[in-house]
C-alpha cells in the first residue's frame, strides 16, 4: 500500500498577477526516497513549495500529498510531515525549552530521545531565549523541532542557505543520521536548494526547475552516467569537430572539453580519430548538471 | 578501514562502497570477523543517503563477502564464495579479458603483463600476511 506517492504533482500553475511563477510543473516522488529540488532563485521552487502545504492554492493543475488533496484535508497532510523553510521565526520570548514544548503540543508523537540527543549535539542551551539565539542556532532548532515528531515526509526550502558550512555539515548528517535512520519506507526527503554540491550524497532523484517549468528530471546515478566532461589535447589544433549530441564544446588552443548528453562513446570517438594525445572523461556532478542544464533546450510555452 | 566516494567517477555510489569493502577484503585492509561500520554511522560520514549504504551491504551480502549478525551489525566472512568453481572462473575471465583488451591499446606485451599480474598477486598476498 507504500506505492501512493507522497507527492504527487500535475500540471501545476500559479499565477502572481501575469507572473507565472509555476507554469504546468508535474513531478512524482515515491515514499521512501530523497528528492531534489533545484532551480535557480526566482525559478518557482518556494511556490511550489508553499502549493504542497496549502499556504498558497494552486491557478490550475493539482496537487497530492500522501494521495491527499492539501486543500481539503490540510490537517491530515500536516499532521504526517514537517517544513523547515529558508528563514525560520520563533516567539522570541519562548527559551529552546518552551519552542519545543509548544511545537511537541501540536503533534501526535514526539520523540524526547532524538530531541535530548539532537540538543547535545547541536549545543544547544535548553533555557536560552529564542531571541538571543544565532541564525545557525534557529535552524538548527528548527530541524529538531522537524525531526522529533518523526514525520513521514521532510520539507525542506533552501534549508542551509546562509549557514556556515560546519552548521551545513551539521544539518546533513542529522538529516542522514535522526531522520533517515527509521523506517525507511516511511521516511522521505523533498529538498529545495541551490546548494547542491552539500547534498549530492543524499539525492537519489531530482528535478530541475526553470522558469517555473521542468527542465530535467532524472535518477541522480542516471544523471552522472549520462552527463560527462571529456577533455582532448591534441597536437595540433583539430578543424571544426563535428560532435554529435554535446551540451558544450570548448576549445582553448590544442585543448577541447566537451559536456556530454548521453552520447559519450560517440563523442570519444570522434574525437579519438582526431589522433588526440590523450583524452580524459569525467562524470559532472549534480551541481555541474544543474550548471549545465541551461544548455539543454529551454522549455517552450 | 576508511571509506571514500567519488562522485566524478560515473560509477554508481554504492558499487563504489562493494568494490572498496572487496578491495580491503582481499588486501588485508579488513579480516574475517571484523565488523564494517553501522549502516548509520557510514551514511552520516559519507553524507550519502542511508538507502545508499544499506543497498551496498545487501549487495556484499548476496555476494557472500560479508554477513548481517541480527542486532551486532555486518561482518567480514571468511573467504568462502558461494559460487562452483565454473562460474567463479567465467566471472573473472571476464574481468582478465578486459585488462587484456587494456594492456593491448597500451602497447603492454605478454611478458610484462604477465610480471605484473604476478607482482600484483604478490603484492596483494604480502598485505594479507601482515
Amino acid at each position: 500500500m507504500n506505492e501512493t506517492p507522497v507527492i504527487e504533482i500535475k500540471d501545476l500553475t500559479r499565477r502572481y498577477g501575469k507572473l507565472d511563477a509555476v507554469d504546468g510543473l508535474s513531478l512524482t516522488v515515491k515514499p521512501g526516497r530523497c528528492y531534489g529540488f533545484f532551480g535557480r532563485n526566482g525559478a518557482g521552487k518556494t511556490t511550489t513549495i508553499k502549493c504542497l502545504l496549502n499556504l498558497l492554492r494552486p491557478t490550475s493543475g493539482t496537487v497530492r500529498v500522501f494521495g491527499l488533496d492539501p486543500q481539503k484535508e490540510e490537517v491530515a497532510v500536516k499532521s504526517r510531515l514537517t517544513y523547515v523553510p529558508d528563514t525560520v521565526a520563533f516567539y522570541p520570548w519562548m527559551t529552546v525549552r518552551g519552542t519545543l514544548d509548544y511545537l511537541a503540543s501540536f503533534r501526535a508523537h514526539w520523540n524526547r530521545d532524538i530531541e535530548a540527543d539532537l540538543l547535545r549535539r547541536f549545543g544547544l542551551n535548553a533555557d536560552q531565549k529564542a531571541s538571543a539565539l544565532s541564525k545557525g542556532q534557529r535552524t538548527q532548532l528548527a530541524l529538531v523541532g522537524a525531526i522529533c515528531p518523526e514525520p513521514e515526509l521532510l520539507l525542506l526550502d533552501e534549508p542551509t542557505s546562509g549557514l556556515d558550512p560546519i552548521v551545513r555539515r551539521e544539518f546533513i548528517e542529522t538529516v542522514i543520521g535522526a531522520y533517515q535512520s527509521g523506517d525507511p519506507q516511511r521516511r522521505t526527503v523533498f529538498v529545495s536548494t541551490h546548494l547542491i554540491s552539500e547534498f549530492e550524497g543524499l539525492i537519489d532523484e531530482f528535478t530541475i526547475i526553470e522558469q517555473g517549468r521542468e527542465l530535467l528530471t532524472m535518477d541522480a546515478d542516471a544523471a552522472r552516467d549520462r552527463f560527462r566532461k571529456i577533455r582532448a589535447r591534441f597536437t595540433q589544433p583539430p578543424a571544426k569537430l563535428d560532435l554529435p549530441g554535446a551540451l558544450s564544446v570548448k576549445q582553448t588552443g590544442r585543448e577541447v572539453e566537451v559536456l556530454s548528453n548521453g552520447s559519450s562513446e560517440e563523442i570519444i570517438a570522434k574525437l579519438k580519430a582526431c589522433q588526440p594525445e590523450d583524452v580524459q572523461t569525467e562524470s559532472l556532478t549534480l551541481e555541474e548538471i544543474f550548471v549545465a542544464s541551461k544548455h539543454l533546450s529551454k522549455p517552450t510555452a | 578501514m576508511l571509506l571514500q566516494v567519488n562522485f566524478k567517477t560515473g560509477k554508481p555510489v554504492y558499487l563504489q562502497l562493494v568494490d572498496q569493502v572487496r578491495y580491503a577484503a582481499a588486501s588485508g585492509g579488513l579480516r574475517a570477523g571484523d565488523a564494517l561500520p553501522s549502516v548509520r554511522q557510514l551514511a552520516e560520514d559519507l553524507r550519502v543517503n542511508r538507502n545508499t549504504i544499506a543497498k551496498a551491504y545487501a549487495e556484499l551480502e548476496s555476494q557472500g563477502v560479508i554477513e548481517t549478525l541480527p542486532g551486532k551489525g555486518c561482518f567480514l566472512k571468511e573467504n568462502n564464495t558461494p559460487f562452483t568453481k565454473q562460474v567463479r572462473q567465467k566471472l573473472l575471465l571476464k574481468e582478465i579479458d578486459e585488462a587484456v583488451v587494456t594492456a593491448h591499446h597500451l602497447q603492454v606485451d605478454r611478458e610484462t603483463f604477465l610480471a605484473l599480474v604476478h607482482e600484483r598477486l604478490d603484492y596483494f598476498e604480502s598485505k594479507q600476511e601482515k
